[in-house]
């Protein structure tokens, strides 16, 4: 019985000119303690699909279609109240800028405490308590004194740790992580990782992991589901994924990711054209304007995912690629920088 | 934080010497001399003498400056020219009554305006929302005297409801410690007083704080948009927390920042909506005083009230700065 | 004026502000801010064809002095008659060309000192930039009202006089604008793009830097405007305007009929009518220029 459910999740977003299909039919399951990749280019939906499975879409945000199933129960159709419940409790969120994520005049103690004391029933000494120990846990020297600081206080490394303190304060059994690196410094990008692994393992929480950076998912995702044009094109375990990708959307990822070990000549490969704008009606395959493989098949019939190789690898495409194109990435054992390659 | 409120204070002196300087240079450069001006044209020749013994005037203009900073630096504001009493003992009537209205008008702009500004974000692009912007903007375009000129004929004398004109009935007494009416009626045990009272202070205060209340009402409307947008609502959302905590510690808490910093602005528009305002119901404060100096050519009562004017404006927006800083940790540890 | 205040005005130039093809669309869109070009067209239509749409002069007395109960609109006086015995309804449309010409010129004077001051402020900055600040500064500080009070008892009264003493007062806010809008563009990219092309001077200024601040300054010119016609009609209110007697100035009729308030509601409620309109045509304008250009909801 996998922890989390989705099922055909639709979302669209309104604006006074047009209406934007941000997320056209997501389907997947999370297993309970299972780390999830997600992968794809600003604006696929990737982090849509979070938000409006914790029902915090923008206001011009609508989720159209689909069920989200939680410990069996559907969280689209259940009332805020109950889904407050939920949130930050049982579902933990972190997002991409942590300048930007935290309240700049609250001290960094009491947005911790805020939560603690909602969900976990705490008075405020047993809250502050947990909070120092929670700063602990995320490495931030001093906790005690720094619990009275503001966020602006902080460097942006030690901002996404108080992020991260946050939301495994009270237990998540799924923590979603949406581009929690993208905003940092590479070298702090890896601690952050780090930690977040450690924690993750720690507490035994599902982690759904939100890149555009296949290197992040590399080192740290069992699963990686690879997003275009909000739906899923390809999902399998993280290095089968690598080193044979079988949708020519991930192909393309993967050979345009600049190789330390590549010739000095070796050109760079980007995917041609540009990402699809998403108001209207996508006939047959999103990615076919843009792909090499693509047929007459591709651009008039929508493919479907479906198994390929093995049970546990699937693609939606109706020209796979084949073994003679596959870059066979490996992925050396997570190191420090956990990069690909 | 400490450091900022001095750095603040210590800003302020240069404008305020300024102010100084342009208010000398001012009864200086008024037709007829400063004698004409302070004595007003029935001034005799010995009392020309004296004027110009007490200004200096026979003495390079630098000493003069000097003479009037003393002046004013020791409360000596001279004297004014129509009622021979002594400016800073008229300063001590007129201010307080002004200083009354001004804290209603703002009180009203406040209690209203924000949570109206609140609502219309809430509820952005619906009824409410068009309809406080639509009331704000025509509020704005009302000239000060005009609503006032309405609301006195409305209410006071079509309806009968309130009455026209000063602070207190006139058949009534009461002792003023402190001049300021309200303050003084609940002081003196007199509910009655403090009932007739509050009757005087309604329409005036409404008058003059309609234009505040338009401004609060679209400033605080536009920093909730604002904030409401701000990723940190959506980590607050995130966390569970119920949608009124999110709207108290996380919206309001930071919407109020700007917010606070119009309230300093608004400051000289109150006091120079005063003027109009305290005209049309003959309310005794600083306005009508600076009015009535005017008409009489009063010219030491314009130089010391505005200066007095100017440099309470100065001292107000001192004070919302330090209080902006105490607001926002941002600026308070830099 | 206050730093924090400075400070929030500074923040609105941060955004990026610019006359598009996008921002015309949004304010054609606008219905209020249509609904006040509208009335604007309509005013100056009135005030320059003022002549042919009053029936009557507006100094011409057309029926009895009748200093306690002037007569109230008829068929065909339709706002009635004054004291004097004047047509209300020609003179307050004599008056829009009265309002509009010395709100106009006022704004403009201010506009066109604050700018050069601020311009000066921007582009030399160190003490060039100091003491002119200062002095808008100091000049913020006393209330515009007060401040063309003081002006007038210098300058005397006079319709000229009038018109610079208010300009006088609104030359700091445009100062403030053009100089806050060039220091924040001097650093900005594309500005710091453009001087590595080599771009120098007086050409940095006038075809990047200018174009880029006009639009806050458009928004702030009708602002302005509408401002000034208020102080003015302030200004005469307090008895402070021009004084040839009879000038069918909007403010001065409040003013002379303030005691008639019960007797001759309607010499009240006109001119203040007509002041409300102007100025809240010009504010719709105001307001739906700097809607359309920095919308306030980034969707």
């Amino acid at each position: 019985m996998p922890l989390l459910s989705v099922r055909d999740l639709a979302v669209q977003f309104k604006t006074r000119k047009s209406t934007v299909r941000a997320v056209n039919g997501v389907s997947f399951d999370l297993d309970a303690g299972e780390t999830l990749g997600i992968v794809g280019e600003s604006g696929c939906g990737k982090s849509v699909t979070s938000l409006a499975m914790l029902g915090i879409l923008p206001k011009a945000g609508r989720v159209t279609h689909g069920e989200v199933l939680f410990e069996d129960v559907d969280l689209l159709k259940v009332p805020d109240s109950q889904l407050r419940q939920v949130r930050g409790n049982d579902i933990a969120m972190i997002f991409q800028d942590p300048m930007t994520s935290l309240n700049p005049v609250l001290t960094v103690g009491r947005q911790i405490t805020e939560a603690l004391r909602k969900h976990m029933d705490m008075n405020k000494d047993e809250a502050n308590k947990e909070a120092i120990a929670l700063l602990d846990r995320v490495e931030i020297p001093a906790a005690k004194d720094r619990i009275e600081d503001y966020p602006h206080q902080f460097s942006g490394g030690m901002r996404q740790r108080v992020m991260i303190a946050m939301a495994i304060s009270c237990h998540p059994k799924i923590l979603i992580a949406d581009e929690p690196t993208t905003a940092l410094d590479v070298t702090i990008q890896a601690q952050i990782l780090e930690v977040l692994k450690q924690l993750v393992a720690e507490e035994n929480m599902a982690l759904i992991l939100i890149t555009h950076d296949l290197g992040v998912v590399a080192g740290t995702c069992e699963r990686t589901n690879v997003m275009y044009a909000g739906r899923f094109v390809e999902s399998a375990p993280t290095p089968k994924l690598f080193a044979k990708p079988r949708h020519p959307y991930t192909l393309g990822l993967l050979k345009s990711v600049p190789r330390l070990d590549a010739a000095r000549k070796e050109k760079l490969q980007p995917i041609g054209g540009t990402p699809l704008s998403m108001t209207s009606e996508i006939e047959g395959c999103a990615f076919a304007p843009r792909c090499i493989y693509a047929t007459e098949e591709s651009r008039t019939k929508t493919p479907e995912l479906r198994r390929i190789d093995s049970d546990d690898h699937l693609v939606a495409c109706w020209n796979p690629v084949q073994e003679e194109d596959m870059p066979r990435i490996e992925i050396v054992a997570a190191r420090d920088e956990g990069v690909a390659g | 934080m400490l450091n900022y409120a001095l750095r603040r204070v210590l800003l302020t002196i240069p404008i305020l010497l300024g102010l100084s300087i342009i208010l000398f240079v001012f009864v200086r450069a008024l037709p007829g001399g400063p004698e004409d001006a302070l004595l007003g044209e029935r001034g005799t020749d010995e009392q020309e003498a004296q004027i110009r013994e007490e200004l200096g005037l026979n003495k390079p203009i630098y000493v003069q400056y000097g003479l009037y900073m003393k002046n004013v630096l020791s409360g000596n504001l001279g004297v004014s020219t129509s009622t021979r009493q002594p400016i800073t003992e008229e300063l001590k009537l007129r201010f307080p009554a002004t200083f009354e209205l001004a804290i209603a008008a703002m009180l009203f702009a406040i209690l209203i305006g924000v949570p109206l500004g609140f609502m219309a974000a809430k509820r952005y692009q619906g009824v409410l929302d068009n309809a406080s912007l639509i009331l704000s903007l025509i509020g704005i375009s009302f000239p000060v005297f005009f609503l006032a000129l309405l609301l006195k004929y409305v209410f006071a004398i079509k309806l009968g409801l309130l009455p026209t004109i000063g602070r207190l009935d006139i058949t009534r007494s009461l002792e003023h410690p402190t001049n300021l009416y309200v303050l003084d009626s609940i002081i003196a045990g007199d509910p009655a007083a403090l009932w007739d009272t509050l009757k005087h202070l309604v329409l005036p205060a409404i008058a003059l704080g309609t234009i505040p209340l338009a401004i609060i009402a679209r400033v605080t409307r536009a920093a909730v948009l604002d904030v409401t947008s701000a990723d940190y609502v959506r980590t607050a959302q995130a966390k569970g927390l119920d949608p009124r905590v999110v709207d108290r510690r996380h919206i309001m808490k930071n919407a109020m920042l700007p917010v606070v910093t119009i309230v300093g602005l608004w400051a000289g528009l109150l006091l120079t909506g005063a003027v109009l305002t305290e005209s049309v119901f003959a309310w005794p404060g600083l306005g009508s005083w600076i009015l009535e100096a005017i008409r009489f050519r009063d010219y030491a009562v314009l130089q010391g009230g505005i200066l007095f004017f100017a440099v309470l404006i100065v001292f107000v927006n001192l004070l919302v700065d330090i209080s902006y800083a105490f607001l926002d940790p941002r600026i308070r540890y830099k | 004026m206050s730093l924090a205040e400075a400070e929030a005005q500074e923040l609105h130039l941060e955004r990026p502000s610019s006359l598009s093809r996008d921002a015309l669309d949004r304010f054609i869109h606008n219905k209020a801010a249509v609904v006040g070009v509208v009335v604007m067209v309509l005013l100056v239509l009135i005030a320059i064809f003022a002549p042919l749409i009053a029936p009557f002069g507006p100094q011409e007395q057309v029926g009895p002095l009748d200093s306690s109960n002037p007569a109230g609109p008829s068929a065909e006086h339709w706002m009635g008659l004054d004291e004097q015995g004047r047509d209300v309804f020609s003179r307050v449309v004599y008056g829009a060309r009265l309002s509009l010409l010395v709100g106009l010129v006022s704004a403009a004077f201010g506009l066109s000192v604050g700018l050069v001051l601020g311009a000066l402020a921007g582009y030399f900055g160190g003490w060039v930039e100091t003491i002119i600040m200062r002095l808008m500064d100091i000049m913020l500080a006393i209330p515009a009202l007060l401040l063309a009070i003081g002006l007038i008892a210098l300058l005397g009264r006079g319709l000229v006089q009038i018109m610079i003493a208010v300009g006088i007062t609104t030359i700091p806010v445009f100062a403030r604008l053009l100089r806050g809008s060039i220091l924040a563009q001097r650093e900005s990219d594309y500005v710091l793009a453009a001087r590595s092309l080599g771009v120098r001077g007086r050409r940095l200024l006038t075809v990047h830097i200018l174009p880029n601040a006009l639009a806050p300054l458009i928004v702030q010119a009708t602002l302005v405007t509408a401002t000034a016609i208020i102080d003015v009609a302030g200004l005469s209110f307090l008895g402070l305007g021009p004084a040839e007697p009879g000038l069918p100035e909007w403010g001065k009729m409040l003013a002379d009929n303030a005691t008639r308030l019960d007797r001759a509601t309607h010499l009240v409620i006109f001119p203040g009518a007509a002041i409300v309109i102007s100025v809240l045509g010009l504010n719709l304008i105001g307001d739906g220029l700097r809607e359309s250009i920095d919308p306030k909801m980034r969707s």
